[in-house]
């Protein structure tokens, strides 16, 4: 039964991997979408349902889509000058280890001062739809920041629109 | 192989799925040139992020309150790639290009 989650953790950091380092920046965004793919099946096994389909329906019907609509209209498919062109990878590559690194370290510190759950309350939290609850905490306790996020939603909608218009 | 499927179903795998997505998402932004690329490479930190509160929301808190998050950081992660595509399309339209590097004036 676990082997479902530790396939699809391998299958998105495998494709994160691709997407960090292949040249072309098709196949880059391509492989988006498989790793966006395995978070959605890590958020299941979690406990978040809602989130999962809401991460499919948004970043794999939507980000991805929108991402390789704006590489087909502005540049020729095949062509790697275009693509990418990277010069320096040594010092990013340190850079990036090394803030991973310490957010790991830091968030282990983390996990070691907050108590874990019992086995039976995790798999009651897993057990349990969220929909409802989140739907109630929208509407409850996160009223102002889901208000918030209407308009700054609505703001990128006609900023959106007002700077992709035609002249 | 138990030993690896125990661990990936822990609080410290999703953790560390969560640290790699976030490496591999600033050595994207860190080297590509592709206006794009860069887009592509802050979605994976998003992820991550995402990743993490929900992990700690199951594993710790036993709340929703990380799910709630991470469900905010979804929807800001959406408005910011509207608003980013369009930005490079005005600008590929202004110069035919979209490497970053190009985009160094405020206004034309």
């Amino acid at each position: 039964m676990n082997k479902v989650l530790l396939l699809a953790e391998i299958l998105t950091v495998a494709s994160a991997f691709v997407v960090g380092l292949h040249p072309n920046i098709l196949y880059a965004s391509v492989f988006l979408l498989f790793t966006f793919c395995g978070v959605a099946v890590m958020f299941l096994y979690a406990g978040a349902d809602f989130l999962a389909g809401a991460q499919v329906i948004i970043y794999v019907g939507g980000v991805t889509i929108l991402i390789l609509f704006a590489i087909m209209l502005t540049q020729w498919l095949y062509k790697i000058k275009l693509a990418d062109i990277r010069n320096k990878m040594l010092l990013p590559g340190v850079l990036s280890i090394a803030v991973g690194t310490f957010l790991y370290r830091a968030l282990h510190q983390m996990v070691a001062a907050l108590p874990p759950q019992t086995p039976e309350a995790l798999e009651k939290f897993t057990a349990t739809p969220k929909t409802a609850l989140i739907g109630q905490a929208l509407l409850g306790g996160y009223l102002l920041p889901f208000e918030a996020i209407t308009i700054l939603l609505l703001g990128a909608m006609v900023g959106a629109v007002w700077l992709a218009r035609p002249e | 192989m138990n030993h690896l499927v125990e661990f990936s179903a822990s609080l410290q795998g999703y953790l560390a799925v969560g640290a790699v997505l976030f490496s591999l998402g600033i050595f994207c932004v860190l080297t590509r040139k592709n206006a794009i690329g860069i887009l592509l490479g802050i979605e994976l930190i998003l992820n991550a992020a995402g990743i993490n509160f929900v992990a700690f929301s199951k594993f710790r808190t036993g709340l929703i309150d990380g799910q709630m998050v991470a469900l905010f950081i979804m929807l800001i992660a959406a408005a910011e790639a509207a608003v980013a595509l369009a930005v490079i399309l005005r600008f590929y339209r202004l110069k035919q290009t979209i490497d970053a590097d190009e985009a160094s004036i405020m206004r034309n």
